[in-house]
């Protein structure tokens, strides 16, 4: 299931964990970023980071994956373009070690500002690019 | 777009020509693709990303599983990608290294 909404300047989108909804967090994203008059480059790497956090909520084994449990995407465009994903997570970076690709590196290196908060079970993860 | 695998053979190579998205959703079936192939005995595979739209680290992780049970058999795995989106996705992993990475599937075979 997704739900959306819309207030002034921000979307927020919520998506159970089902691996086939991240394609659509992606496409609105990237509608977002077009939106806020980001570069191509710009929206591909928002696109991507955004695509990639989820991934990452989601785990690399998607059986594990509790399906009643949400992912909320919210996407700010006041000032910077933030990302902000939280979600209930058993630790955001386990099982990624047998996959040989550590999803870190790559959101590192499609943001300058990433951060990762886990506060009673429920992992906040924050990115932002200039506008 | 979903994702889209179409193989065939070569110059005594298996080339797998890739279309559309490889994502945490799609990438199961790359990796079912890769696996059954080497378990056919396909040893030498060239993956052509040239019509791949959007790759996350999930599409990555196949890459890399599928080189190292290709090397295991002795085989190879290599890569056709000219695509800037997709090379720097390479090239912040660190992965540019790790593959071979060719810009026609004519180069690749031509090794």
């Amino acid at each position: 299931m997704t739900t959306a909404t819309q207030t002034e300047g921000d979307v927020t989108i919520a998506i159970t964990r089902d691996p086939a909804l991240v394609r659509t967090v992606r496409l609105v994203a990237a509608a977002v970023a077009r939106r806020a008059a980001c570069t191509d480059s710009l929206i591909e790497e928002i696109r991507l980071a955004v695509g990639e956090a989820c991934a990452v909520m989601i785990g690399p084994d998607e059986s594990d994956a509790a399906p009643e449990e949400k992912i909320e995407v919210q996407l700010q465009t006041e000032g910077e373009f933030r990302v902000t994903v939280t979600g209930r997570v058993d630790g955001v970076d386990s099982g990624f070690a047998d996959v040989g690709v550590d999803p870190w590196a790559l959101l590192q290196g499609l943001s300058d500002d990433v951060d990762v908060v886990e506060t009673d079970g429920v992992t906040r993860l924050t990115m932002s690019w200039p506008l | 777009m979903d994702l889209s695998l179409e193989t065939r053979q070569e110059s005594g190579r298996t080339i797998i020509e890739v279309g559309g998205e490889i994502d945490v959703y799609t990438a199961p079936k790359l990796r079912e693709c890769i696996t059954g192939l080497v378990d056919e005995g396909h040893r030498d595979l060239i993956i052509d990303l040239e019509q791949v739209e959007f790759m996350d680290s999930t599409g990555l992780g196949v890459l890399v599983g599928g080189l190292k049970r290709v090397r295991t058999h002795e085989g190879s795995l290599e890569l056709v990608c000219t695509q800037e989106r997709l090379l720097k996705i390479f090239r912040i992993t660190g992965l540019g290294k790790v593959f071979a990475i060719h810009g026609s599937q004519s180069e690749a075979t031509a090794q």
